[in-house]
């Protein structure tokens, strides 16, 4: 068995350090021989210990698991550790995401936007009593599949290839992506959550919340853990729809609402 | 100059470090987290198989209790932990797993009725209670007795540091992303804050609090290849170290996983044998059996990753470009199974390897994976000699783990060192010991240190390449400080990782120098770190001429009770010595509730402890006479052993389960 | 700030946005296929005419019918068109920046959308256009007056680019009105997006074929009105 001659890899990454007083974006090319089972983390890696020192980029799992390495790969946002080069054409064109806070050449501050988010959107369980009654005592129970599905959608690494990939977004900076509005639907989902949907509504009731995405989908094409994105999505865009057209529902949580604010 | 002032500083945003934040937090005190990366990126995430804890309510667990998994997690060991502390960590467990799943882990579910499991390679009917239905379940996971290992399909660490990093959002605790502790600040014996780096700016602040924690995770990336993300480095142990005060415990106990893929060492789950995975050689041959009668593939990681070495050894490896390796076989669990509780493996091998592991076998090797050894606290996660400084998670000797850890006990300890060392962090700082007695002067020369450092590097021409100082100690690190060792390696690696650090004193930073986001700059600042850390490791490893645990000496192959049972104990007073200085502190056997013995699975290889006989016909002795005065196993646990008053005394409290239920009133049985 | 996001009109916007596009789309279903009854000859053209101005009800043609519908379509073209003008890059730089990521990313629902932008924006115009010409001369439609408008009216541009326009901002629409709402999302959602997809190049395809076809017809039967008296014709 004899093996076909390595491919040499041509890597055309876009560089830019905004600290560096004078740098303007620009493309360098890097020529690497390709090996078995050779993924974009050891091609950048090998690039950053034999050729450019500088090059800065995000690695932490380096096994798809994390989300740090989410880039543009041949202007498709994916993750750069779970990318076979054997996948790619011989020549690769690396970017950073788009839409986040560059730190520099592919490496994004990522991590603030999505605190942002998670903020904004209060991504978290919301109890009517805040304490656990007792954590020595038996766990509430849940359903088998209630709980599978929860996690199905728990399953988002916040990488932002969803973000990078969004149309929408592009347009409109303060629309919560596909990443925050999957997080609606598991906290929707989510038994232990007491929000309501108006309260959802609230949250993502308007042009910056599901009625600004125009399902383009490039969320869904995107994901690298294939959260079903465009059907949670379409769920929720019922959802709030019904809710917002109904006029009790909305009327009757809003005054509670406002009852609850003074004791924030 | 920037100072930064807080009550409680965390280095490190993983599970360890959030659970502490929040603890403190909701204590009253104000708190910083500083992380590399953001606190969802840590590598608790890679966790997947899942998290221990005695809850009993799935029919293969039922009737597991705080008991077993102690005397589990105890034999695990090898007797190197700390039975006190593992007491205090199997009460809390199943608390800290019911307060996850109030902060939103979804948790598997028991669902009642009948089935399928593979178990031996054979289909098992299982029938579960109606009554159990819908509460979490439990897999079966190495070296454990009942099915313990709580999990989240194959996404547990995942779903536990989200739920852990929402819950800090919602408690408003300040994270300060891609700071790296660069010193720590201490003053007469009193540690003060750290020494931080902006890793995006550059910029060098001082953040100072009356309690630091460290809680930064393991030391993997000291090895060439590791299960570990890549900023598992060892950092947080080494700025300890640096102190030349503070000490590190057990740092040669070095955890082996069985099953990382070849060649990329990406770890595929102790779920897969958990499940009924099982190992093959070359000719397809299921070899455990062989050497593991009872255990088998489900024996402790340290055992099974030998025993595959042992037979790779054999000739029956299956050879490929990357060395040997063995075949991990799921298949026989079925495509269900496996789309479904084992996704991250399926996603794993069809992204790296390019398999479909319901199709085709998984090559996997032992692969370096956790390290026991950290920076050694008290029980109270406080550093024994340095004031002030915390630590726990995987970066801290607490000693949950001894020589050995068992799998679910990782993520476990993260969340349950977490809530303890908050509470007992919380008490130092509402206590007058907490007062903050450093000049701004003081810490401006902690600061001006690190500049100085930096400085060097960038400006220091024609000096040492990091990469080449880190590739020769992790090369030396794989090849003389692996799964089995011996003296001669051991001694050669001792000579060339010392070498390496006096040569690293010398590096430069080439062609990159800017003083900002410097991915160069920061390689060669850690890779001097690293090697200490390497140091520590290899040198404890020569010195300890035994068997225990995960440290498996080819020279000295027995466990060595009378001699051994101790801690390695290693601190770097003097910044110019080339070697960490060791001592050791002993493990006394007279105080243990479990004496050392056979754990029940690897070699029966052991010079045995006069002491343990002693005091295992004491133990007994209290035990018959309880027993006879119709004493429960609570009563007969504190007359052995007490511990619950170490406890903080919201934790104390009994678990609840559906064979122990409470009084509907009273927390209490 | 908390009455602006308690309000419902954003809810009402999206609903309203696309159930007017729902029934535009639905309207060009039949349009055109109406229109192609001149496929099967002025005959057929003309029997269906007469049946949209009330002939077989009212046993008398009544174009005011026409009308009505007109202006029941230019209405929810209005509402539409001004709801939708809401997505629609506002901005050169908005532009800019949405054409970046779709030729950076190639993408084709990403791309598709840009193509109803297009279409939707032309329409403003042609569609407008076409919509009043038939609310005030509903008598004017037949096989003979259509074919003369389109040919001798100098409309037959007009239609030709409208076609294009309103079928695949049509069909698109509905493709991403189905995904938008999770509409056929079956027990496979993505399997039906796929098969969706599949169904809306198939109807671009063949609507537009009917479309050139019908048009083509009018434009012969156009052509040769010189020997054919529109007004004889007519009767």
């Amino acid at each position: 068995m004899s093996e076909p001659k390595p491919r040499k890899l041509k890597i055309n990454i876009l560089r830019y350090d905004p600290h560096v007083v004078g740098d303007e974006p620009h493309i360098d090319t890097f020529e690497i021989e390709e090996a078995p089972g050779m993924t974009l983390f050891i091609v950048l890696n090998d690039i950053r210990e034999h050729h450019d020192a500088s090059l800065k980029f995000d690695f932490v799992c380096r096994a798809g698991i994390c989300g740090s390495c989410g880039m543009l790969i041949n202007g498709k946002p994916g993750l750069a550790c779970s990318t076979l080069t054997s996948k790619l054409p011989e020549e690769i064109n690396l970017a950073p995401l788009p839409f986040f806070e560059l730190i520099g050449d592919l490496s994004v501050y990522n991590g603030k936007w999505m605190r942002g988010m998670n903020e904004r959107l209060e991504t978290w369980i919301h109890h009517k009593e805040k304490e656990l009654r007792s954590i020595n005592r038996i766990e509430e129970p849940m359903d088998p599949d209630l709980a599978e599905e929860i996690y199905e959608l728990d399953r988002c690494i916040e990488c932002g290839c969803c973000v990078a990939g969004c149309g929408t977004i592009q347009m409109n900076e303060n629309f919560v992506g596909a990443v925050g509005l999957n997080k609606i639907a598991r906290y929707k989902l989510d038994p232990r959550d007491e929000r309501t949907d108006a309260d959802y509504y609230e949250l993502i009731g308007d042009e910056n919340g599901v009625f600004g995405c125009m399902t383009l989908l490039g969320c869904e094409d995107v994901c690298p853990k294939k959260l079903p994105l465009q059907s949670k999505i379409a769920y929720l865009r019922r959802q709030m729809v019904k809710t917002g057209l109904n006029e009790n529902v909305t009327k009757c949580n809003c005054l509670q609402h406002e009852e609850k604010m003074p004791e924030h | 100059m920037r100072i930064i002032y807080t009550d409680v500083l965390v280095v490190g945003g993983g599970l360890a470090g959030l659970r502490v934040a929040t603890g403190v937090q909701e204590r009253g005190h104000r708190v910083i987290v500083l992380t590399l990366v953001p606190p969802k990126r840590s590598h608790s995430a890679a966790a997947q198989g899942g998290m221990q804890a005695s809850l009993g309510n799935c029919a293969m667990g039922w009737g597991d209790n705080e008991d077993i998994h102690f005397e589990d997690t105890v034999k695990g060991s090898d007797w190197g932990a700390d039975q006190q502390v593992v007491r205090m960590f199997v009460n809390t467990a199943p608390k800290a797993i019911r307060e996850l799943t109030h902060y939103g882990v979804p948790w598997n579910r028991v669902r009642k009725g009948k089935h399928t499991a593979i178990i031996n390679a054979e289909k098992v009917e299982i029938e579960e209670r109606e009554e159990a239905h819908g509460l979490i379940t439990a897999r079966d996971f190495g070296g454990t007795k009942k099915w313990r290992t709580c999990y989240t399909s194959d996404g547990t660490g995942h779903s536990m540091l989200y739920a852990m990093d929402n819950k800090a959002h919602e408690n408003d605790v300040k994270i300060h992303e891609r700071m790296e502790a660069m010193s720590v600040i201490h003053r007469h014996g009193r540690c003060y804050g750290v020494v931080a780096r902006n890793l995006m700016t550059g910029e060098i602040v001082a953040y100072i609090a009356k309690a630091t924690t460290i809680a930064t995770g393991g030391y993997g990336r000291i090895y060439e290849v590791s299960t570990n993300a890549i900023i598992c480095q060892g950092t947080g142990q080494a700025i300890a170290l640096e102190t030349g005060i503070a000490t590190l415990g057990n740092m040669e106990a070095v955890q082996f996983h069985p099953t990382a893929i070849v060649p990329v060492g990406i770890l595929t789950t102790e779920g897969c044998r958990g499940d009924g995975g099982i190992l093959r050689d070359v000719d397809g041959y299921r070899f455990m059996p062989d050497y593991e009668p009872e255990k088998k593939e489900l024996a402790s990681r340290d055992v099974v990753s030998r025993r595959m070495i042992e037979h790779i050894r054999k000739g029956k490896g299956v050879p490929s470009r990357y060395g040997d390796h063995l075949w991990l076989d799921i298949t026989i669990l079925g495509r269900e199974h496996i789309e479904k509780n084992l996704r991250e493996v399926k996603d794993i091998c069809e992204n790296f390897l390019g398999i479909d592991p319901a199709e085709e076998w998984i090559p996997v090797r032992p692969t370096q994976h956790y390290s026991m050894g950290g920076i050694r606290t008290k029980y109270t996660g406080e550093s024994q000699t340095l004031k002030g400084l915390y630590a726990c998670g995987e970066a801290a000797c607490w000693d949950l783990h001894g020589f050995n850890r068992l799998g679910g006990n990782s993520v476990s300890e993260t969340v349950v060192s977490g809530m303890l060392v908050a509470e007992y962090i919380s008490d130092f700082c509402d206590s007058p010991q907490s007062h903050i007695g450093i000049s701004t002067g003081a810490i401006e020369d902690f600061v001006r240190i690190e500049e100085e450092k930096i400085r060097r590097l960038l400006n220091n021409d024609g000096g040492e390449d990091a990469y080449v100082l880190r590739r020769a100690m992790e090369k030396i690190m794989m090849e003389k400080v692996g799964i089995f060792r011996n003296g001669r390696d051991l001694q050669d690696a001792v000579e060339q990782l010392e070498q390496l650090h006096i040569r690293s004193k010398n590096i430069s930073v080439f062609r990159s120098k800017s003083y900002a986001a410097n991915p160069a700059l920061v390689v060669a600042y850690r890779t001097q770190k690293m090697i200490k850390i390497a140091l520590t490791v290899a040198y404890g490893a020569l010195l300890r001429t035994e068997s225990r645990g995960a440290h498996a000496r080819e020279d000295y192959p027995m466990r060595d009770d009378i001699n051994w049972l101790k801690r390695t104990i290693t601190s770097w007073p003097d910044p110019e010595q080339t070697l960490p200085t060791v001592t050791y502190e002993p493990i006394d056997i007279l105080e243990m509730e479990l004496p050392p013995g056979w754990r029940g699975y690897g070699k029966r290889n052991i010079i045995e402890n006069p002491d343990s006989m002693i005091q295992q016909a004491k133990i007994d002795a209290i035990r018959n006479e309880l027993l006879a005065r119709g004493a429960d196993r609570f009563a007969i646990q504190k007359a052995l052993m007490p511990y619950e008053h170490l406890l903080p005394e919201k934790y104390r409290g009994r678990n609840e389960r559906l064979y122990e239920r409470f009084d509907d009133e009273k927390d209490e049985v | 700030m908390s009455k602006l996001h308690h309000s419902r009109v954003p809810a009402y916007l999206d609903f309203t946005q696309s159930l007017t596009g729902l029934l535009l789309a639905l309207f060009i279903v039949g349009h055109i296929i109406f229109e192609g009854s001149i496929l099967l000859g002025p005959d057929a053209m003309e029997k269906m005419t007469l049946f949209f101005e009330g002939y077989y009800l009212f046993g008398e043609r009544h174009p005011i019918i026409v009308t009505f519908l007109a202006i029941v379509i230019s209405i929810l073209f209005v509402v539409h068109a001004a709801l939708a003008v809401r997505k629609i890059p506002s901005t050169w730089q908005q532009y800019r920046t949405f054409r970046n990521h779709m030729r950076r990313f190639g993408h084709e629902d990403t791309s598709l959308w840009m193509v109803q932008v297009v279409t939707g924006f032309a329409m403003f115009f042609l569609g407008s256009v076409h919509i009043y010409m038939m609310m005030v001369n509903p008598e004017k439609i037949g096989p003979y007056l259509s074919a003369q408008r389109v040919v001798e009216g100098w409309m037959w541009p007009l239609y030709l680019v409208l076609l294009f326009c309103v079928v695949l901002h049509a069909f698109i629409g509905l493709y991403r009105l189905a995904l938008k709402w999770g509409w056929f999302e079956g027990k496979n959602y993505r399997r039906s997006r796929k098969i969706m997809k599949r169904i809306m190049r198939a109807a671009i395809a063949v609507y537009i074929l009917i479309g050139l076809a019908s048009l083509g017809t009018y434009v012969s039967i156009g052509l040769n009105l010189e020997n054919t008296p529109v007004e004889k014709a007519e009767r």
